[in-house]
């Protein structure tokens, strides 16, 4: 009996051992800060070249957008603080001034600069609708 | 209205109080008048229960706003559908239906098991009404679906979010809710057995069907938010690892399980607390996924509401249900001791354990890396995030580890297997693998996790013939009838293997599904009229954008015509989107897709500009998609067969000449195919801009379309040619003065009946009509209880005349044949 539960004690710590590594390995590469515009603009230098998801609200008005290409630059602000970004692609219906969004990507020195499809605006659930509030996202 | 549904939410609480404690003083006191009246009040809960669904449905239906749930979540607009959808719409009335399905189960499954699991009873009714009794407290104290306004009620409602005015929306959530509220019944059954110590194993008889009714609806449930979310959010694919999604897809991993190792424990007596576990584990999934989804503890990009005091009762439940249920398994322990030991690892009772492993991995894996983003906070303050990557990376190893479990199980013999019986069963299912895969590597197929998923498919179908042609031939040998109806009569005679065996077949579709993923591909333009871009073998040419409105809407279409590399027309696209009036600011994106069995060719048109026309378009090359939903209809015909009652095909195969199986199998199989192809997407490409005023809308709103093709839409809201004309009609008569009233009689003159109103007038016979869908919606569900109950009582005496008809010693020689196979 004891001999088994030796067997099986090894056996578990093995696995989770190997299981344990394989994640924080893994997890090391997928993670990205989640922050607000505010926190990383406060102390931009220690943010540059990290991926970041970035929470914030689009500045009225801000939204530039190319003529004939799918080209935007905008600015996000939270808590006074605004940082501008960049964008090539398709976004969201609810991309508009005011919006409440994420954006994935990483900030250099001349703005944040947003991955393809990484635009998300807050979409409301059907549980807590708000009137006016965003919608439909690209990305679910 | 209001006020009698919060006195029956009221009600339904103290209720279900008694029952918790009638049931368990009358167990405890073998008081069997006491336990009578706790399954009497247990029953009133549902009737409750019923009562209260109605009313709410009623205030819906009757567009009563002063209700601040009816208001939020529906308008007058709304087609009758959806305000009955509306009913769990939002989250008080999501739990409110939650605890009306429960209800029903409970009390039916109380019914059924009510003299064979006599000793069971009482603590069945507690668990379950406890559970009732946290929900009902739910609502009653912080969200109550009948609360009114206190000051001025609104004239009308806010109307539902247009994008879950979808027909997979409406009913998506039940599903989910019947397969959440399924696992409850286990969780009853099991907690009642740890409590009263009979842990032999006739509780898990009680509780097997459920079990599979509850994984059917959650697989149900999950495949038709996929499939909301391919056709109606626009990105193109239909998993995006959403917290949402992950909740539902968490106790589907250890009901899986469970349906696995539930068979190892009748076969072998062995992994009895694990079972148990699991059953439990379910349970507290069904209750965190939901807890996930409406408190906002992990933030996603669903506003769900930060809601501090709901997320506090959910954890103050959540943390009693577990001590208080491990806290039993522990106690119990002693009883739980198995009866064998494992013989082998290669055995199929060791294939199992692997595979409740791997489930049971997966499904803390998805929870970690759902709850990180928590996690992170609470440990380092630092909010860290991982994405779809993170998850593709784990879960599809892992599949791939799944669908090869999937293929061994079978190929394994209970307790031991031997080289030869190894080198037997393995031989053809190998070969076919070691084909597929050089075929495909020499065709140059390069993505390692694609190839390897169709090696992989290869391997389990090459199993599931084996297993049912080696069946069907040790059958055929002794009835002497042809091969296919052979096959049907071994599917009858062990309908959960075979059965199970089918749900597999369905699994491996799903898989080839995935893998076609591996090879999608898409891409970003912006055209304008008259262009003209090329993708994969497809021409995409812009034809014009155009703006349309039908009464409910404004359209912008962007009508694409689409042709192959060679030239040869291939139809038209039309993706749109879609402005709903009062929703005006939150667009709905109406995706373009055309089908077909190899590929989906999906266009969406997120952005465009008016001015200058142009388009931005995304065009996403989807391969193999439909293979996902083809595999699901495959499940669920394989669950509908495990769900039969005994003797329920034998019946049918008995009866029937020696082919006669062979050929309407064939028939059947003629008849089902064109079905699996068709899209439901509704486009309207051909809507004119065509201004009506408010009152020609207010009157064609009451006609129905009776041109035959658009299923009675109001003349209102249809945009086929013929309500054009009937609108312009109706413009005329208006002018000329007449009333509503008149026109309505007018066109009921004209048609010689009511059949061209769209409701009809609600007075005097025309009311009845109003009745229809609660009617048939009831008589629906009165035959599927009957059913239920009719299909879970032993049939001990079909079982005896069936065998009788056969000779007795030639079953029992297919028996042993049939075991030698195990």
């Amino acid at each position: 009996m004891k001999h088994k539960a030796i067997k099986i004690g090894l056996t578990s710590l093995v696995l989770v051992l190997a299981f344990g590594g394989l994640l924080y390995s893994t997890l090391a590469e997928g993670t990205e800060y989640y922050k607000h515009v505010d926190e990383v603009m406060g102390q931009p230098d220690g943010w540059y070249g990290k991926k970041l998801q970035l929470h914030g609200y689009v500045v009225p008005n801000s939204i530039l957008k190319r003529k004939s290409s799918l080209e935007y630059r905008f600015q996000v602000q939270s808590n006074g603080q605004i940082v501008n970004a960049s964008y090539t692609g398709v976004v969201p219906d609810t991309f508009k001034d005011d919006a409440e969004v994420v954006l994935k990507g990483s900030l250099s020195p001349e703005g944040f600069v947003v991955t393809p499809n990484g635009v998300m605006a807050k979409c409301p659930s059907k549980y807590e609708a708000k009137p006016g509030a965003a919608s439909p996202s690209s990305k679910y | 209205m209001a006020a009698l549904g919060a006195v029956l939410l009221l009600l339904a609480f103290v209720t279900a109080a008694y029952a918790v404690a009638a049931s368990v003083a009358g167990s405890r006191r073998h008081n069997a008048r006491l336990i009578e009246s706790g399954i009497g009040a247990f029953y009133t809960v549902s009737a409750l229960m019923t009562v209260a669904s109605g009313v709410i449905i009623y205030v819906f239906v009757a567009g009563d706003y002063s209700i601040r749930y009816v208001q939020r979540y529906s308008d007058s607009v709304q087609p009758l559908f959806y305000r009955i959808a509306s009913y769990w719409g939002g989250l008080d009335g999501s739990v409110m239906f939650w605890v009306f399905l429960l209800s029903l189960f409970g009390a039916v499954a109380v019914k059924v098991n009510r003299e064979r699991h006599r000793e069971l009873i009482p603590y069945v009714v507690a668990i379950i009404s406890v559970v009732e009794m946290f929900f009902l407290f739910l609502m009653v104290i912080h969200n109550n679906p009948f609360d009114t306004f206190l000051t001025e009620s609104p004239v009308d409602g806010r109307g539902l979010n247009p994008l879950l005015q979808n027909f997979y929306m409406v009913i998506h959530p039940p599903m989910m809710y019947l397969g959440f509220v399924g696992a409850t019944i286990p969780f009853a059954f099991g907690m009642a057995a740890l409590i009263t110590g009979h842990l032999d194993d006739s509780w898990l008889r009680a509780v097997r069907r459920w079990t599979m009714f509850s994984w059917f609806f959650l697989s149900l449930g999950l495949t038709l938010g996929m499939i909301w979310a391919y056709e109606e959010l626009g990105w193109g694919g239909y998993w995006g690892w959403d917290p949402v999604e992950n909740a539902g897809l968490l106790p589907w991993f250890t009901a899986t399980a469970f349906l696995h190792s539930v068979l190892v424990q009748e076969r072998r007596g062995m992994l009895r607390v694990w079972n148990v576990t699991l059953v439990i584990l379910t349970f507290l999934l069904t209750i965190f996924g939901t807890f996930m989804t409406r408190s906002g503890v992990v933030q996603s990009v669903h506003a769900f509401g930060e809601d501090r005091e709901l997320a506090l009762y959910f954890t103050i439940f959540m943390v009693s249900t577990l001590i208080f249920s491990f806290g039993w398994v522990i106690y119990r322990l002693p009883l739980l001791k198995a009866r064998h030991e494992l013989d082998s690892w290669v055995s199929r009772e060791a294939a199992f354990l692997a595979n409740n492993w791997v489930l049971l991995f997966s499904a803390l894996f998805v929870l970690f890396a759902t709850m990180f983003p928590t996690i992170t906070e609470a440990v380092s303050g630092e909010r860290l995030t991982v994405g779809p990557p993170f998850f593709n990376r784990w879960m599809l190893p892992i599949g791939l580890i799944l669908l090869f479990l999937t293929g061994v199980g079978p190929l394994l013999a209970w307790r031991k297997s031997t080289v030869i019986n190894l080198r037997d069963q393995f031989l053809w299912p190998v070969v076919s693998a070691v084909v597929v895969s050089g075929v495909l590597v020499s065709l140059g197929v390069r993505v390692w996790s694609s190839g390897l998923c169709f090696g992989l498919s290869a391997f389990v179908v090459g199993t599931l013939m084996q297993e049912f042609i080696r069946g069907a031939n040790v059958r055929r040998g002794m009835t002497g009838t042809d091969l296919l109806t052979a096959m049907i009569g071994l599917v009858s005679r062990n309908k959960r293997r075979y059965g199970g065996y089918i749900v597999h077949l369905g699994i491996v579709l799903m898989c080839l599904g995935f893998a076609g993923q591996g090879f999608s591909k898409d891409v970003q333009l912006l055209l304008k009229p008259g262009e003209e871009a090329t993708v994969g073998d497809y021409k995409l040419h812009l034809d014009a954008i155009r703006v349309t409105d039908d009464g409910q809407k404004q359209m912008v279409t962007a009508h694409v015509t689409l042709s192959d590399t060679k030239g040869t027309a291939l139809g038209q696209m039309h993706p749109a989107k879609w402005f709903y009036r009062k929703h005006e600011q939150e667009p709905t994106t109406e995706v373009a897709i055309r089908r077909a069995i190899a590929e989906d060719l999906y266009i969406v048109m997120p952005a465009f500009e008016i001015e200058d026309q142009t388009a931005s378009v995304e065009v996403h090359i989807n391969p193999l998609v439909n293979w996902v939903w083809m595999g699901f209809g495959v499940m669920a015909i394989g669950t509908g067969i495990a769900l039969l009652p005994e003797g329920a095909l034998g019946l049918a195969v008995a009866t029937l000449p020696a082919d006669a199986a062979a050929a309407s199998l064939l028939v059947l199989s003629l008849l089902l195919f064109p079905s699996t192809a068709r899209a439901q997407h509704v486009d309207t490409p051909n809507a004119q801009l065509q201004v009506f005023s408010p009152e020609v809308r207010q009157v064609t709103k009451k006609l129905a379309c009776w041109c035959g093709g658009c299923s009675h839409l109001p003349v209102g809201e249809c945009t086929c040619g013929h309500c054009a004309l009937v609108k312009t009609e109706v413009t005329g008569l208006i002018k000329q003065g007449k009333t509503e009233k008149e026109i309505l009689d007018f066109y009921v003159a004209k048609f010689g009946g009511q059949q061209v109103l769209s409701e009809p007038f609600n007075q005097g016979a025309g009311r009845l009509v109003w009745l229809v869908p609660y009617l048939t919606g009831l008589f629906g569900a009165i035959t599927a209880l009957v059913f239920a109950v009719r299909w879970s009582r032993r049939p001990a005496l079909a079982g005896t005349a069936m065998a009788a008809e056969e000779d007795t010693a030639l079953s029992a020689r297919l028996d042993d044949e049939l075991r030698d196979l195990d």
